[in-house]
């Protein structure tokens, strides 16, 4: 069975989609991120223009992303205070992100800058993790011998107009979480990611919030400004399809739950190394395409 | 007296077709782009009149062609290049009004019964559109290929076209019916833009055109398709927050399902 795109203007096996949204939803819902870094590539692989791919992307991560928070608003795990000012800076990332973006594709860049910033970014981001998470393996003795985390936040409360953020218990001037924000917003935009695994090691490490409410907080951010960055793509580039949206989505709520259950059956830290692997392996698959010779000496598109 | 003979016998044998006339129709005057939609078979049926059907059976006397010639639209063409160790895509051209699709469907190969100069009148195969005033190459391209770079950037335009099944080239394509009747199938490709198209038939002997015939085909988009097309396109912003309404719904829907 074939089923037309109607903005990709392509036909497309609805199976297939299913079973990749469920596929990444089912690691994400394993490792507890959403999963974008992972799609955005996969549906590029697949033949999805990446300008559509990063576009639509960003609209799935809404779905994702809203049904995480809804659990995390149950246990009132989100720190709204910190979370709109995240959403402040990530709105302004988003509208510059998804500028550039616009103007990429005008001049035809999109696609080599999608691949090459995946690349670089997969391959960071996963050797970081990797080194992280088996050095973690590796000092397994102490477990238990928690280390006291001392907050260093003085330099941030020296920053102009510190507040009180009273659920996170700081006082520290608002300009580094519009900064986190912004950076996050923007690299959303223009790679089609919620940006979940730099925000929550970045609100933990250098915002220093407790660890209860930094998910919740995460997820409240990203849902917010991947909406607008969906709304966004849809009015400056026309790039976010429904149809393939809503087949990713139902496949990765289906994934998701069942990644969950398995995700709690496995030790973190072997999580963490098994996820940095599935990273590391995205990104050189997508340094291959970028760095063999390519199928075509030409690229002809219709304008 | 034999040569005599011979003319007399070659005039009667040709008289017949002075008034040979091509008609065509086609089973279908809108191919709609749905849900399904992977490619659309269209087929030309046509009639020859004013001929001797001893000549159908002899193909290498008449000859037929049909050109399918998609809406006009605009194209890019980029080369790859090496920058240092990643490939990219380079300062290219533009071609400005190019035939989206042109299927050229024949008794035998064009080359056979037609002259470069009535391929080019007529326009059929790709190799006879001049391609050349349409292109638009930028300056950094010019640099790169020099006095090739036109022809460079023609060839991989045809290319792409026969690979996506765009543009073609099919001969032995006209199936004779009974009599003087005739079909054609016309292989339309899984992207096939929406648009109106022309359909040109000619009766071809000895190189020239005996006879014409035209007929038109709309293709559009139809069905949920086409209004998430239009929407999307005329009502941007309004799309996109129903997107984010779906999904928000969807995300909320699934959370719900599974908390249990």
């Amino acid at each position: 069975m074939q089923i037309y795109l109607p903005i990709a203007e392509m036909p497309v096996d609805p199976l297939i989609i299913v079973i990749m949204g469920a596929a990444v939803g089912f690691l994400s819902g394993m490792f507890g991120v959403s999963g974008g870094f992972l799609m955005t590539p996969l549906l590029i692989f697949f033949g999805i223009p990446p300008s559509i791919a990063v576009g639509t992307e960003t609209a799935q991560i809404v779905a994702s992303s809203v049904s995480g928070l809804s659990a995390h608003l149950r246990r009132s795990a989100v720190d709204f205070q910190m979370g709109w000012l995240l959403v402040g800076g990530g709105v302004a990332g988003s509208a510059l992100g998804v500028g550039l973006f616009r103007y990429l594709r005008t001049v035809g860049a999109a696609e080599t800058f999608v691949t090459a910033a995946y690349i670089v970014f997969l391959s960071v981001i996963g050797s970081l993790m990797l080194l992280e998470s088996l050095s973690s393996i590796l000092r397994q003795p102490k477990a238990g011998a928690r280390r006291r985390r001392r907050r260093r936040t003085a330099w941030m409360a020296a920053l102009p107009a510190p507040v009180r953020f009273r659920k996170s218990q700081l006082y520290i001037s608002p300009i580094p979480p519009l900064v986190l924000g912004f950076l996050v917003g923007l690299l959303g935009a223009m790679l089609g990611v919620g940006g979940g695994f730099i925000m929550v090691p970045a609100m933990i490490y250098i915002l220093q919030m407790p660890t209860n409410v930094v998910v919740g907080t995460s997820l409240f951010q990203i849902t917010i400004v991947t909406a607008v960055t969906t709304v966004l793509h849809a009015a400056a580039n026309q790039t976010v399809d429904v149809v393939l949206a809503l087949l990713l989505i139902v496949g990765g709520v289906v994934g998701a739950q069942l990644g969950a259950r398995v995700g709690v059956l496995l030790k973190a830290e072997q999580l963490r190394a098994l996820l940095a692997l599935v990273v590391l392996a995205v990104g050189i698959r997508l340094g291959f395409d970028l760095v063999l010779p390519p199928p075509e000496p030409f690229v002809v598109e219709e304008l | 007296m034999r040569a005599l003979l011979a003319a007399a016998l070659t005039f009667l044998a040709a008289a017949p077709a002075r008034g040979a006339e091509i008609a065509v129709a086609l089973t279908q005057t809108l191919v709609e782009v749905d849900a399904g939609f992977s490619g659309a078979r269209l087929v030309l049926f046509g009639a020859l009149s004013g001929v001797d059907p001893a000549d159908l059976l002899r193909p290498a006397n008449l000859d037929i062609v049909a050109v399918v010639k998609g809406p006009s639209t605009d194209f890019s063409i980029r080369p790859m290049q090496r920058q240092g160790i990643i490939w990219t895509r380079g300062a290219g051209a533009v071609l400005r009004g190019a035939p989206s699709i042109l299927l050229t469907s024949a008794t035998r190969p064009l080359d056979e019964f037609t002259t470069p100069a009535l391929r080019r009148r007529l326009g059929l195969g790709a190799e006879s559109v001049d391609f050349y005033p349409l292109l638009r190459i930028s300056g950094d391209a010019i640099s790169l290929f020099g006095g090739d770079g036109a022809r460079r950037f023609v060839d991989a335009f045809l290319d792409a076209g026969r690979a996506s099944g765009r543009y073609g080239e099919a001969a032995q394509a006209v199936s004779f019916r009974k009599g003087a009747l005739f079909s054609i199938d016309v292989e339309l490709p899984p992207t096939t833009p929406v648009g109106v198209y022309a359909v040109d038939v000619y009766l071809i002997r000895d190189a020239e055109v005996v006879s014409h015939d035209e007929a038109s085909l709309t293709v559009s988009k139809v069905g949920v398709e086409r209004q998430i097309y239009d929407i999307a396109h005329q009502r941007p912003i309004a799309y996109g927050i129903a997107c984010v309404v779906i999904a928000v719904a969807a995300g909320l829907a699934g959370a719900a399902a599974f908390r249990k």
